[in-house]
């Protein structure tokens, strides 16, 4: 019984991601008990749409996550780029910029902050904690001061891009299908083993000749990179400006990533994962709300079951335990 | 591949105020073994760690063909061909031992790392030490999984794996067993017919004299000898470099059988079985030092942790002839056991608390619940004096000591407490041969005050100096018992090697 335990923990270890793809199919099967057109075309496109902003912050959470650190900042940086793209098309949807340039420059703000958290970070050494929550104050404030209250419209083009269709597959997908490509190339590149290195173990990792400092800079960078493209997409889907509108994004981010099988203490885990963690919290809320659950309820109730996930592996360890005692 | 040399002339370090080396001076040439000896804080690691880059000296030179170079991290010591096995080990638990052994010198196919190259290049590697490591372990293991053996000599690979022109071996043969060792040697042996310089660093003397070439021996951070050819120098002459005149370690008093039999049982232990335990079976007498021996891993640590009861377990145990279950070790300290962990970073010590908060850990209740502080420091005081602590002040942080005086507030800690039963596990491990000595002393104080002693060693001298008894572990089986004229060398390496082997020797009888 023993060894079976033993094999058990280290197929888990091994295929950790397994636990996520399982609630993955949980969720859709209680999904369509409840909406039974589900699978109809229209409605899963407008699944993905709302998949899409998610998973963007959360892909960038898991490669600062991955690499030993933690980003608070993130949904700051979000309603940062957003009022700066608003900003930029002169709140009225018309400027001399072309589309392209102006989020092209909110894509670099959005970076530059993240420059500033990997600064912070990883050579002035703060606290990964208190640097980004301290710097999402400075983000979401610079958002006020550019656009003190939610206004503005941007150019139509967005949007059209935004509901378009290629080959056949909408945006969102194409989005995502390239985010996972990116990220494949990526993790077999040094750089990934670096990554990995770098959260597993970072005195070893500096050891064997890893940039440390410098890895774990560029996690913050490319997190202010998906979170500007999380605001790209906002931007795209609403239309117009809002300086809070990043907020109450941060948190669901982080547990996007730790449903997707990533550690919270580095070292392990990816976006393939993150995505369907992503996917997971927007069911979660879908599932609430088509099982009439009260209103005042809905967020209780969204809070006991992500606990319940979160501890899922733990208690089923406990589990293992009780009976190896047993035996 | 032409003559390199490389060396270190004066270097200088200073942590804060504590000067860890105040001149260090070493030289080694291609194709040639230096050992680096010295006591536990007499800055040998400090010295190679200033070769490998991890530490910038405050002044002195480091030359590669008597022409400086400058670095300031392993990345641009690694571009000088230099490559090092770290004490600590550098490897990443959770990556793959091909991962591990490649870091940042993958095989590339363009920008992306080339998959079935590394898998390859890692099973050449682990290649070398074919028959003395489990055949299970392959390229794409996740290095969590293994042993520390194993670990080691994951670490050793990698160094090797960047051809290095020098290849520094710290402690490399500390977690090694005797065949593990051997195979090493020979792959030296290898290594200096292609030209590599090699710095060796052991404790264990015995190996310095069947490799080294040269011994350099630093003391109190200065060099006392430097490049000394090993054919010219005494084992006693070494040891007395290393250690100064006046602490010479003595010869043991060797505890009289006859009082063995006398004495009470203190634990009777009964087909125990768990992790890497397969049925023990053995009883110990009150006052005895009983040896654990046996290659490494094979369930020396768990019977130990079993007792403790930090791991799960199935089997009798009785303590004074009181059947016992311990499910944590809370209910075993109750009892009067103590338990003395290897790997004291990570488990005996809390190394930011002062000295004397972790002399105190275990026996905080005897102060009361408002804790009589006055009374406390005292006996800390009386402690770390019995104990030759070298120490800047009780109040200091534990971290703030050498490793062997590290090690005996480790032990010292239980003094105070007077445990019936004193369980360690590997406790000299990277302890030098002063601090090793005053350890026994240690432990021969505990037996006078009554204390049973359970005492699992890797290194088989230690346990043929000090156990009254040594029972032979093989496979989680209790594989010999060795006492009287049988502790020797010879019984326990042959009895340690294969349960086959036993046969033979009783059939020889």
């Amino acid at each position: 019984m023993t060894k079976l335990f033993e094999k058990f923990r280290r197929f888990n270890e091994k295929y950790y991601f397994i636990f996520v793809i399982f609630l993955f199919i949980l969720a859709i099967v209680v999904n369509y008990s409840l909406q039974a057109n589900f699978f109809k075309a229209s409605v899963l496109r407008g699944f993905a749409k709302s998949v899409l902003p998610v998973a963007m912050l959360a892909a960038g959470e898991a490669f600062v996550i991955i690499g030993g650190g933690i980003d608070l900042s993130n949904g700051a940086i979000v309603s940062l780029v957003n009022c700066v793209i608003v900003y930029l098309f002169g709140v009225t949807g018309n400027t001399n910029l072309s589309v392209w340039w102006v989020v092209l420059i909110g894509i670099m703000a959005g970076m530059m902050a993240g420059l500033v958290n990997g600064i912070l970070v990883a050579y002035l050494r703060l606290q990964a904690f208190v640097a980004t929550f301290a710097s999402s104050f400075l983000f979401a404030g610079l958002a006020l001061l550019i656009l003190p209250q939610p206004q503005g419209n941007v150019p139509s083009l967005l949007n059209t891009i935004y509901r378009g269709n290629f080959l056949g597959i909408n945006f969102p997908i194409w989005v995502l299908i390239l985010t996972l490509v990116i990220w494949l190339l990526l993790k077999s590149s040094r750089f990934g083993k670096s990554l990995f290195a770098t959260g597993g173990d970072a005195k070893s990792a500096f050891l064997s000749g890893v940039k440390v400092p410098r890895v774990s800079m560029m996690t913050y960078v490319i997190a202010g990179l998906f979170s500007a493209l999380c605001a790209v997409v906002v931007t795209m889907s609403m239309g117009t400006g809002d300086p809070l509108i990043g907020d109450s994004l941060n948190m669901n981010s982080i547990v996007a990533v730790v449903l997707g099988g990533t550690l919270m203490s580095g070292g392990r885990g990816g976006i393939f994962g993150t995505i369907l963690g992503s996917a997971i919290i927007i069911m979660i809320r879908q599932i609430i709300s088509f099982a009439n659950v009260p209103t005042w309820w809905q967020q209780f109730v969204y809070g006991v079951i992500v606990m319940l996930i979160l501890a899922g592996p733990g208690i089923s360890l406990l589990i293992q335990r009780k009976h190896y005692d047993r035996n | 591949m032409s003559k390199t040399t490389f060396s270190a002339k004066n270097v200088v370090k200073h942590f804060g105020g504590v000067t860890a080396l105040s001149d260090g001076n070493i030289e080694i040439a291609s194709g040639e073994v230096v050992a680096l000896l010295g006591a536990n804080g007499s800055g040998k690691s400090t010295l190679s760690k200033a070769l490998t880059g991890v530490v910038v000296p405050n002044s002195g030179q480091l030359l590669r063909n008597e022409k400086p170079m400058n670095f300031s991290s392993p990345l641009d010591a690694k571009n000088y061909g230099i490559a090092s096995v770290y004490q600590e080990l550098s490897l990443i638990p959770r990556m793959t031992i091909a991962e591990n052994i490649w870091l940042m010198h993958e095989p590339t196919r363009g920008t992306f790392v080339n998959q079935k190259e590394l898998f390859n290049r890692t099973a050449d590697l682990l290649d070398l030490f074919k028959g003395t490591i489990s055949a299970s372990i392959r390229p794409d293991s996740y290095v969590y999984h293994l042993g520390s053996d194993e670990r080691q000599i994951v670490e050793i690979l990698k160094a090797y794996s960047l051809k290095p022109s020098l290849l520094i071996l710290d402690e490399a043969t500390a977690s090694l067993d005797n065949k593990q060792v051997d195979r090493l040697f020979s792959l030296i042996e290898n290594w200096k017919k292609e030209e590599i310089a090699i710095e060796f660093i052991s404790h264990r003397l015995e190996e310095v004299f069947r490799i080294a070439d040269k011994v350099t021996v630093l003391r109190n951070g200065k060099t006392v000898a430097y490049s000394i050819p090993i054919v010219d120098i005494k084992r006693n002459d070494l040891v007395r470099y290393m250690v100064g005149e006046k602490s010479l370690a003595k010869e043991h008093e060797l505890y009289s059988q006859e009082r063995l039999t006398k004495e009470k049982t203190a634990i009777s232990i009964h087909g125990l079985r768990g992790i890497n335990l397969r049925g023990i079976s053995v009883d110990v007498k009150e006052g005895e030092i009983l040896g654990l021996g046996g290659l490494r891993g094979q369930g020396q640590s768990e019977m130990l942790l079993s007792i403790f009861g930090a791991i799960q377990h199935s089997g009798k145990i009785e303590i004074n002839g009181k059947l016992v279950t311990f499910t944590n070790p809370k209910q075993a300290i109750n009892q009067g056991i103590a338990f003395v962990p290897g790997d004291r970073n990570s488990q005996g010590l809390f190394s930011i608390r002062s000295i004397l908060e972790n002399l105190m850990l275990p026996s905080w209740e005897k102060y009361g619940t408002v804790i009589r502080m006055k009374a406390a420091v005292q006996d800390a005081e009386k402690i770390s004096k019995s104990l030759n602590l070298v120490m800047g002040g009780l109040n200091d942080p534990v971290s703030s000591l050498s490793g062997g005086n590290a090690q005996k507030v480790v032990v010292g800690k239980w003094l105070l407490k007077s445990p019936k039963i004193l369980l360690l596990d590997d406790p000299t491990k990277g302890v030098d041969v002063g601090a090793k000595d005053e350890l026994y002393q240690l432990l021969y104080r505990l037996r006078e005050q009554g204390t049973t002693i359970l005492f699992y060693s890797s290194e088989d001298d230690e346990l043929l100096n000090l156990c009254d008894r040594i029972v032979v572990f093989y496979d989680g089986q209790i594989n010999a018992v060795l006492t009287g004229e049988d502790i020797n060398k010879n019984t326990l390496v042959s009895t340690s090697m294969s349960s086959q082997l036993i046969g033979a020797e009783v059939e020889a009888k």
